[in-house]
């Protein structure tokens, strides 16, 4: 089942004098239970296209249909909504809010969905357990260390049953063991839960991890592969 | 609601030392205002206090001439209707019937000029509690021929109790009016003008030694509060005619209100200065906050947080810094000034004096009138509100993607 269609996405930045054809007319489907790496040099589109696919950056062509529903037709208002309910993001750092306990920045996306009290909090230590921060339950983000503060982002994600998850090089500022254990972690719960990840990445293990790599280069898609791993 | 204001409180104290110089200079700012606003009200609630309470009253009936020409010529007798009208007011607390006019005082080689007050003694230490002010002496007896005169004048006149002095005068239609009267009170007068030329007597004596026919200057009145003037003044301007005006006691001192509104604009001004420095440090430090936590705010915005949520956990953070400042301020300034107003300081000294020579009791007086808190209170609350437009612009403003890469 289609979970993702992109239609023909393009984006185009006008800066000053020249035209930057960020994103030139992607078109994708990503299927439920997919874990895919988004790759590609530096400046191909990678963020650019994540953005566009997770609502945060309007196209200027082309349509994100998500689950059905073509997120850019939305009002911003009902567009932040449907974020909260059907996107999970892990961003490459700084992802916690501060003054929240890592208990508590998972409980505060299921908090803003309306979830009862104790469901949000059975559901907390549920994933605080399965990311390995069950002990750090009560610790500010700033006692944790990125690698921890990836996994409670992860965590935080999870936590508002997305459709999928979207992670723009969440490994990014982590040392090879972080980042080798976050990999193990996301791979491990895109089985547990079904959840679809793309991560944009440029880093070689990333992708060996993944099941699906699609290759952008200057805004197009030079190759989409599927690989099988175990 | 609860979930947004425990962010907000946590971000309060993230930063606390920033937290607390701007809360504290908030808190300094509304003390400052009070403090100087309620010294100054003081001062000027007690002048005009101790004026209406010895001279002027806070309304008066005179003939509509005797303002300009303060003559015996522009006197009046007071209608039976009016004076009825008076008698069953309750917002009058006191009214009596004066006579004034102005003579020159000697003794010997000595003179100098006498405002003189045809009173009843009785009445008169009822309005204004005027028997304690005597220093020296007996307070008058209603009919007893005597005088009570200001205790400068005394010293210039260089005159004891049981002295005699004369008073050199034009009575009614020019008539000239001398007479001699034994000093039987010297009086202590809080309002140093008075001092150096106040002399009362009983009324009927005064209009004697006027030669007029039953005929006053003046009707003193005092209300019960100086916020029932203007409706006493409208119940009696029906009964205005020819011969009878109703004033207010600015109308009767107005360079007493000239005095009052020339230092309060200026005070208006030095504090509107201060609020203006207050204004522009808190909102330096909301700019500053707000683009320190710029990505923070996109993350939240990303991850589902709406825009009219993130503003109102954003304000209810400002207002807090604002709130502890106000009420810090309002607390500490209202139990100091409070206690201020209740235990007025006494100059002493040659600052005294140079109290005494602008017109001031040598005392430092304080007002706790409500406006001198609510004004301040206001006046960061609206800076406050000033700097949230900025807090809401920014965050409606907020753009998420490039917001967080930075
Ligand atoms: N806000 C912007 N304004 C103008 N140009 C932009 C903007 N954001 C991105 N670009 C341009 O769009 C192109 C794609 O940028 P993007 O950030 O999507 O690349 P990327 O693949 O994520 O790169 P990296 O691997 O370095 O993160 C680049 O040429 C970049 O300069
Ligand atoms: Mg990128």
């Amino acid at each position: 089942m289609n979970v993702i269609e992109i239609k023909n996405l393009t984006k185009i930045y006008n800066s000053s004098e020249v035209q930057v054809k960020a994103v030139n007319g992607i078109s994708i489907d990503f299927k439920e239970g997919e874990f895919t790496a988004v790759v590609g040099p530096s400046g191909s589109g990678k963020t650019t296209f994540l953005n566009m696919l997770g609502g945060l950056d309007r196209p200027t062509s082309g349509d994100v249909i998500i689950g059905g529903v073509n997120i850019w037709q939305l009002s911003s208002r009902k567009l932040i909504d449907f974020r909260k309910n059907n996107i999970g993001f892990v961003f490459q750092s700084y992802n916690l809010i501060p003054v929240l306990t890592a208990g508590e920045n998972v409980e505060f996306i299921m908090q803003l969905q309306g979830k009862p009290r104790k469901e949000r909090d059975i559901r907390t230590k549920e994933l605080l357990e399965a990311v390995g921060i069950g002990e750090r339950i009560k610790a500010r983000p700033s006692k944790l260390s990125g690698g921890q503060q990836q996994r409670v982002a992860v965590a935080r994600a999870l936590a508002s049953k997305p459709e999928f998850i979207l992670a723009d090089e969440p490994t990014a500022n982590l040392d090879s063991t972080s980042t080798t254990s976050l990999l193990e972690l996301m791979s491990q719960m895109n089985k547990k839960y079904n959840t679809t990840f793309i991560f944009a990445t440029h880093d070689q293990r990333v992708m060996d991890k993944a099941r699906r790599i699609v290759t952008i280069e200057d805004g197009k898609i030079l190759s989409d592969e599927y690989f099988d791993r175990d | 609601m609860f979930k947004y204001f425990k962010i907000a409180w946590r971000n309060l104290w993230r930063n606390s030392r920033r937290t607390i110089i701007t809360s504290s200079s908030v808190f300094f700012g509304v003390f400052f205002a009070c403090f100087m606003t309620s010294m100054q009200r003081g001062s000027f609630e007690n002048m005009i206090g101790n004026m209406a309470r010895f001279y002027s009253g806070y309304i008066q009936i005179q003939h509509p001439d005797h303002k300009e020409t303060p003559s015996l010529n522009n006197s009046l007798l007071l209608s039976t209707e009016l004076e009825e009208a008076i008698s069953k007011n309750n917002d009058i607390t006191h009214y009596q019937k004066r006579l004034e006019t102005f003579a020159l005082a000697s003794n010997g080689e000595k003179s100098f000029p006498a405002i003189i007050f045809g009173i009843n003694p009785q009445k008169e230490d009822k309005k204004s509690s005027l028997s304690s002010k005597v220093e020296k002496g007996k307070y008058l007896e209603n009919n007893e021929n005597a005088l009570m005169i200001g205790k400068v004048l005394a010293k210039n006149l260089n005159i004891n109790i049981g002295d005699s002095l004369i008073l050199f005068g034009q009575g009614y239609h020019g008539v000239s009016a001398v007479n001699l009267y034994r000093v039987g009170a010297i009086l202590d007068m809080p309002v140093p003008e008075l001092n150096k030329s106040l002399i009362y007597m009983n009324l009927p004596d005064c209009q004697e030694y006027c030669s007029v026919n039953g005929q006053i200057t003046s009707v003193v009145l005092m209300v019960k509060n100086t916020n029932k003037i203007k409706s006493v003044e409208a119940s009696l301007k029906p009964f205005e005619n020819e011969n009878t005006k109703i004033y207010t006691w600015d109308e009767l001192m107005p360079e007493i209100l000239n005095l009052i509104e020339g230092k309060e604009s200026s005070s208006a001004m030095v504090k509107s200065l201060l609020f203006m420095i207050i204004g522009f440090g808190v909102w330096a430090t909301i700019i500053m906050l707000m683009h320190e936590r710029k990505r923070e705010l996109a993350v939240m915005i990303a991850i589902g947080f709406q825009k009219t949520a993130l503003i109102f956990m954003m304000l209810i953070e400002s207002f807090l810094i604002g709130i502890l400042g106000i009420l810090g301020g309002l607390g500490v300034s209202y139990g100091i000034l409070y206690y201020l107003y209740k235990n007025p300081i006494t100059v002493v000294g040659e600052m005294a004096e140079t109290y005494r020579s602008m017109g001031f009791e040598p005392k430092i007086m304080f007002s706790i009138s409500p406006e001198i808190f609510y004004n301040p209170a206001i006046t960061v609350f609206v800076i406050f509100l000033l700097v949230s437009l900025y807090q809401i612009f920014f965050v409606a403003k907020l753009k998420v993607s490039t917001s967080i890469k930075s």
